[in-house]
């Protein structure tokens, strides 16, 4: 934290360490990868600008970046209103600025999810990619990494096997 | 019944889940497979990678540049093309380049007048501005005083905001001269009104009513080229750029009255130069996938060539070209590092 208010070029660790959970929480509240990568990287570039504001506030970073990434959506959900009033659809979640714990623990596990994925063996990292962010289907991974459908579909229950397995070790 | 693997039975879920807007899957059969597919449900949320690298990069280059240190060295070109969204991001398609001076009053007026919010600036050795990037509402506009390679050069610029006539009077408090004040009897349909900025930009600034086009969302920022032959110009962006026109008024004698024209997820807009809006010859920064390509394009579009591809020391390929009626274009692909 010292480090990167001095230097903001430290910024880097904090983020390795933080990605993962403002992208978690922001996914939560709005469905849209677009708009989930759009209100990340604002978050980001926000507490970079107020770096050096921060050290008045007596909060954990954690929940620093939580408050600017709620603050995010909220602007968001008046923007999205503000152009494209939809009255069929139904009403967005309000942008609650107090976490609930129970909400912090959901987002946190899914944050260590998330990072679990960067630890799994590279071919099944690759299918948990190609799978489920890229949605292709099975034959189409199985054309792009040259191996059989019924490998693909193994490696796929290893990797959330993996996952499942890990994240009940994390939480006891 | 033949007892299916696990792997079978979780893809068949995971397939359903996978092409269902629902929420959440339908009750797994069993309960180790509903555990799994707890996680699969999570993994629907996953970040991609690219955009996890790219958005550290930005940051790194940005911390970078608000300590006013060296810029990162330049890659080679052809690393990670694709890897990486090729707009970089706080910009969309197309953003107006705007050099005019002093910038930094310029920016300023872009705050009052707009409330533009400046997310980056950097300074030149001789403390003018070299490049500086404000945004405004859902948009951006690029800033610099220029060089003599790039000299001064104002440019129109279609604003959508909420409340025209509290921003036509901002304006006009910042030191901007009218055309006319907002009114609904423009053509467009939009409350419409038009001023010259001290820096000799036109802002013809507007509230959108009924239908506006919008590729992906209304942009709040729209160059706006006023040209002569401005019919010319359809034919050269949809050769060079892969355009889209999407909505061409013409009079009867065949003159553009105005055309809105789509490039990637952003748009602009030109007309037949007439009466005070005679041609601002100006600079438009294009993110295109594909620069190289798209450079060559243009060239045989009838573009001559200001700048060829090269690796920037900020994270972009980039080239320049200029158009027959005097704009240059800065095409760029984001590289992300």
């Amino acid at each position: 934290m010292e480090a990167a208010q001095s230097d903001p070029a430290k910024f880097d660790a904090l983020y390795e360490l933080q990605f993962e959970r403002v992208y978690a929480f922001v996914a939560t509240r709005v469905r849209n990868r677009a708009t989930a990568e759009q209100l990340t990287s604002e978050v980001f570039h926000r507490a970079l600008a107020n770096l050096p504001g921060y050290e008045w506030r007596g909060v954990p970073f954690a929940a620093w970046l939580l408050r600017i990434a709620a603050n995010a959506i909220a602007d968001q959900f008046k923007r999205a209103a503000r152009e494209f009033p939809a009255p069929d659809d139904p009403p967005e979640p309000a942008a609650d600025l107090d976490l609930q714990a129970s909400e912090i623990r959901a987002i946190e596990h899914r944050a260590q999810l998330f990072r679990l994925v960067g630890q799994l063996p590279e071919v099944q990292k690759q299918v948990v990619y190609e799978r489920f962010v890229e949605q292709r289907s099975i034959r189409e991974i199985a054309q792009r990494l040259g191996k059989a459908p019924g490998a693909i579909k193994q490696l796929q229950l290893r990797a959330v096997q993996n996952l499942r397995a890990q994240m009940a070790g994390g939480h006891g | 019944m033949a007892k299916r693997s696990l792997a079978e039975q979780l893809d068949e879920v995971l397939q359903a889940m996978l092409v269902s807007l629902r929420p959440r899957p339908e009750e797994a059969p069993d309960r180790n497979l509903a555990a799994l597919m707890r996680v699969a449900q999570e993994l629907r949320e996953l970040p991609r990678e690219e955009f996890r690298a790219t958005l550290k990069s930005d940051l790194q280059r940005r911390a970078i540049m608000s300590e006013g240190a060296a810029a990162p060295p330049a890659r080679t070109g052809k690393a990670q093309a694709g890897a990486v969204h090729y707009q970089r991001p706080g910009l969309t398609s197309i953003t107006p380049y705007i050099i005019v001076r002093p910038a930094a009053q310029f920016i300023e007026f872009l705050k009052t007048a707009f409330e533009g919010v400046e997310r980056m600036r950097m300074p030149a050795p001789d403390s003018s501005i070299m490049h500086a990037e404000v945004a405004v509402g859902n948009g951006a506009i690029e800033v610099s005083d220029g060089n003599e390679q790039y000299p001064t050069a104002p440019a129109a610029v279609h604003l959508y905001v909420d409340d025209p006539d509290a921003a036509y009077a901002r304006t006009l408090q910042a030191g901007a001269t009218s055309f006319y004040a907002p009114t609904d009897d423009h053509p467009s349909g939009d409350r419409w009104g038009a001023v010259k900025d001290p820096f000799g930009n036109h802002w013809y600034i507007a509230k959108p009513r009924g239908w506006t086009p919008r590729p992906e969302g209304l942009r709040s920022v729209q160059p706006y080229l006023h040209l002569r032959e401005a019919h010319k110009m359809i034919p050269f962006l949809e050769a060079a750029f892969g355009a889209e026109a999407m909505g061409v008024h013409k009079s009867s004698e065949g003159a553009v009255l105005h055309a809105t024209i789509r490039i990637g997820n952003a748009t602009l807009e030109i007309d037949e130069a007439h009466g005070e809006f005679q041609p601002m010859p100006c600079h438009l920064h294009v993110y295109v996938p594909d620069r190289d390509a798209v450079y060559a394009q243009a060239l045989r579009a009838g573009a001559t060539s200001i700048e060829t591809p090269q690796d920037k020391p900020y994270g972009d390929r980039a080239a320049g070209v200029k158009d027959a009626w005097g704009n240059s274009w800065f095409i760029a692909t984001h590289l992300g590092r």
